[in-house]
């Protein structure tokens, strides 16, 4: 399949940050190269591992991030290496680096020393950024979740209770997201310009920008957000919309409206169960008065409430959804591969896994569109599988050469 | 002015959007170009679809919520999250004021164009075929199906403009059983497993506090949306993207997914998710710890402490002039300390307690421990040296609020800088230029159109 990045080289340094970005580029149809340390990106060690035995090349994590790239295992440290990876540079299209800021200065690998290479696209995603009296600080995903707003709106209605970050490296992913705005509009560029640039990204910065309603109701009416229970921080305690089911599970209860559809339904469906209580009063007729009651009051959120807490999840999904009311079931990741919709869109594509001896499905990835051809190309690369042939077809290393790095412990 | 058609610089200036998005997801993907100069025109139907300008409560300039009544408007969406002051309608709503009195709608549309178009009627329709003749691409986030209602199918904007980019968000995708399903952002979080995998164990999931997939997925189209630009250029072809928010969220899931099908543990599970603590590398410290004070509204003031290293361990002892935890058996090593991570929390936690939360980050920092205060919009945009730095909130005129501060780009590009290009438009404030300038009519005929309801 024709990717929207075919044709391209990225050299990545591998990090835990900057890895989604480098897959979507692979995926994309790029060739991308991620320089790991000899003793592996720090992704290879996070687990969790096949079996939970830590082995590099079998970390899943890393097999996720990691999808159709090569490993060119090399110490960046060593002075023999310098030369060898400014060579690689210089025939690459896209530079991807999450180093701490002032390091890749110290290599001669920083964007003054790679010019050369005029159309070289190099970007730095870090914690903060290339400048800023906190560019230094000591950062991981979740501290960012802390610092960019996202925990301060995340949590449960008791005001005692923590604040939460949502686990799964969101903090990184929303950085990645501008990694591939910039490389794409800087691709954009230089098909007329046929000039690289540099790219600085700060994961503060574009956490800061992913809080939604957050900012501007502070700036335009100076309001502090509570955290609620399994749904949207506000400036006004609001009564619950994530509520249990019969069968132990959860539904988010977004109601948008009740016009005349959706409300004979739900009534129908609440005389079911028996739950409809005094909706029957002629009063509910009119739909002004149920979205104000709805709004300010709490009959219409009981019946709701008992309800979904006498109808099972799935059912309480499907029969919304079908009726025009826009419900959620707080689904498990996992339980995503049942869903007969997700097999029809084709959403699962089957990777060769030779460690466990078997093929295993993985998302296809955020968009259905050939023309873009983004979808998971093979396996991620075992712990410098590529190392040998990069270092002979791409540099043009003899085999005598080859060995003499691996003796000195320069490259695996 | 917000910028307006005639000024715009940038990377993709020349590039021309038309924007049919509304609430959230939508809106987020152009506005991402318009960092770059891309000419926006985002339609508007005057009947009241989207809550984000229409429904803006309480008004800016008065304490009373004030929804306005525009002409020809039959409904009103209501979005709880938006709406803080109830429900009471102003009866004097007056039009100019109101219309500008839109902080997410500021938002979300800053640097765009706006016109107003019923697309009820053929003659609304027709124009839009003429919109797209001169448009690069087409956005849209209406439930699969509305586009088609209109008889505007992928093979009808494809043979109006072959190079056209069309990408469409949806909550489910255009195709298979759900494709008439709805979704919010708060929807596809939870279908896809994005709200389970956040909270504390043995609780109710505490999800994420707002629309994360609005917004990072409002990013991921606006990617897409550059992307099928970038294809455009090269090849002179147009694409049609269906974007799902909610395979979107799966794709950033992919770890669980995997482990799952590798070693059978699902999320799922007694004890997932765990709160601010880290399963994969299990590490400890890793939480939140309450401090000293609180916020505006009552909430503790929390900030976030982690050890990834051994020497981050010593020097957070060291911080806290307990060296000796270190030399416990329970604390000694990341493995002792997961193990024993109750009590190393409780006595972080006794230590923050009484102390201001930016000072402990301070200390914690300068001897190189990862901490983080739990900030909050006000800290980030009255407070935060980092992001002020960085000019993450640049500050625009606006005719009626003064200079107001906008939400800046998180890239900074040594050869294409991105930059906020202007406030967000009026109802229908370009459509002279829009109808008179791309397409050509005169006075008289827009007049005509704008009598007949068509505008």
């Amino acid at each position: 399949m024709a990717g929207i990045y075919d044709g391209l080289t990225v050299i990545e340094l591998a990090d835990r940050r900057n890895q989604w970005a480098g897959k979507m580029l692979s995926d994309g149809g790029a060739r991308v190269i991620q320089i790991e340390p000899v003793a592996g990106s720090p992704g290879r060690w996070c687990g969790p591992f096949v079996d939970d035995e830590p082995d590099p090349d079998r970390c899943i994590d890393y097999w996720w991030y990691n999808t159709g790239k090569e490993s060119l295992a090399i110490d960046i440290s060593r002075p023999v290496s310098g030369p060898l990876i400014r060579d690689l540079l210089s025939q690459a299209d896209v530079f991807l680096d999450s180093a701490l800021p002032g390091t890749l200065t110290e290599l001669g690998l920083d964007y003054p020393s790679l010019k050369s290479n005029k159309a070289l696209i190099h970007v730095s995603l870090t914690d903060f950024g290339q400048d800023g009296p906190w560019r230094d600080y000591a950062m991981n995903d979740h501290a960012h979740l802390a610092l960019g707003g996202q925990m301060s709106s995340s949590g449960y209605s008791d005001p005692k209770e923590t604040p939460i970050g949502g686990q799964g490296r969101h903090a990184w992913h929303m950085g990645c997201a501008f990694v591939l705005h910039g490389i794409t509009v800087a691709l954009f560029d230089r098909e007329s310009s046929g000039a690289g640039q540099y790219v600085d990204v700060s994961i503060h910065d574009a956490c800061a920008l992913g809080t939604e309603a957050a900012v501007p109701q502070w700036m335009y009416y100076g309001s502090t957000m509570y955290r609620h229970t399994g749904m949207h921080a506000n400036p006004k305690r609001l009564p619950p919309l994530q509520l249990p089911t019969a069968d132990g599970k959860y539904i988010i209860a977004v109601m948008q409206n009740f016009g005349t559809r959706v409300w004979n339904y739900l009534l129908a469906w609440m005389d079911e169960k028996g739950v409809s209580g005094e909706l029957h009063d002629p009063i509910f007729q009119d739909e002004a008065y149920r979205m104000s009651e709805y709004r300010t009051g709490s009959v219409i959120r009981d019946a709701v409430a008992r309800l979904i807490a006498a109808s099972d999840g799935e059912e309480c999904f499907h029969r919304a959804q079908e009726n025009g009311i826009s419900w959620g079931l707080v689904h498990a990741a996992e339980e995503n591969y049942d869903v007969a919709h997700y097999q029809q869109r084709d959403y699962w594509r089957e990777i060769e896994h030779p460690e466990i001896g078997r093929a295993i499905p993985y998302p296809r990835g955020p968009f259905d569109c050939d023309a873009l051809g983004i979808e998971p190309r093979g396996r991620a690369p075992h712990l410098g599988e590529n190392t040998d042939p990069i270092l002979t077809q791409d540099l043009g290393l003899s085999a005598e050469s080859i060995s003499a790095l691996r003796d000195s412990g320069a490259v695996r | 002015m917000n910028g307006g058609p005639d000024k715009r610089t940038g990377v993709l200036s020349g590039i021309r959007v038309l924007d049919f998005s509304w609430k959230t997801v939508g809106p987020w993907a152009p506005r991402l170009l318009t960092h770059y100069g891309a000419e926006v025109i985002h339609v508007e139907r005057a009947d009241g679809w989207d809550s984000h300008r229409y429904n803006a409560t309480p008004h800016i300039m008065s304490d009373d919520a004030q929804p306005v009544d525009l002409p020809g408007a039959t409904q009103t969406h209501i979005d709880p999250q938006f709406n803080t002051l109830g429900e009471e309608k102003a009866a004097d709503g007056k039009e100019q004021q109101v219309l500008y009195a839109a902080p997410y709608f500021n938002t979300l549309h800053h640097g765009k164009l706006a016109i107003s178009l019923n697309t009820k009627s053929p003659e609304g329709l027709q124009l839009v075929d003429q919109l797209i003749g001169k448009c690069d691409a087409l956005v849209e986030n209406f439930s699969g199906g509305v586009l088609a209602s209109w008889g505007l199918t992928w093979e009808k904007m494809k043979e109006i403009n072959p190079r056209l980019v069309y990408m469409s968000t949806t909550g489910f995708g255009h195709t298979g059983d759900w494709k008439g399903y709805r979704s919010f952002g708060p929807t596809a979080a939870a279908q896809s497993g994005l709200s389970l995998a956040s909270g504390l164990p043995g609780k109710p999931p505490a999800g994420w506090g707002f629309s994360y997939l609005d917004v990072m997925g409002g990013w991921m189209g606006g990617l897409a949306l550059v992307q099928g630009l970038l294809r455009a250029k090269k090849t002179g072809k147009g694409a049609r993207i269906d974007y799902s928010v909610t395979e979107g969220a799966m794709s950033m899931l992919g770890t669980y997914l995997l482990d799952y099908q590798v070693n059978g543990r699902p999320t799922r599970r007694p004890g997932f998710p765990p709160g601010n603590r880290a399963v994969f590398p299990a590490l400890a410290p890793h939480n939140t710890y309450r401090c000293a004070g609180r916020d505006r509204v009552g909430q503790d003031w929390w900030v976030f402490i982690a050890c990834e290293t051994q020497a981050q361990f010593e020097a957070l002892c060291g911080v806290m002039e307990q060296p000796a935890l270190a030399l416990d058996p329970q604390f000694a090593t990341n493995e002792a300390r997961v193990a024993h991570q109750d009590a190393l929390d409780d006595i972080i936690g006794r230590w923050t307690r009484p102390r201001r939360r930016y000072a402990i980050m301070r200390l914690c920092q300068e001897a190189g421990v990862i901490a983080a205060s739990v900030q909050s919009a006000e800290d980030r945009v009255e407070y935060d040296p980092q992001l002020q730095h960085r000019q993450m909130y640049p500050v625009i005129e606006h005719p009626e609020l003064g200079a107001v501060p906008n939400e800046g780009y998180p890239v900074k590009m040594s050869r294409t800088p991105a930059f906020v290009h202007g406030r967000a438009p009026a109802y229908g404030e370009h459509n002279q230029y829009v109808y008179g300038e791309l397409l050509g009519m005169s006075d008289e005929e827009i007049h005509s159109l704008r009598e007949r309801g068509v505008i």
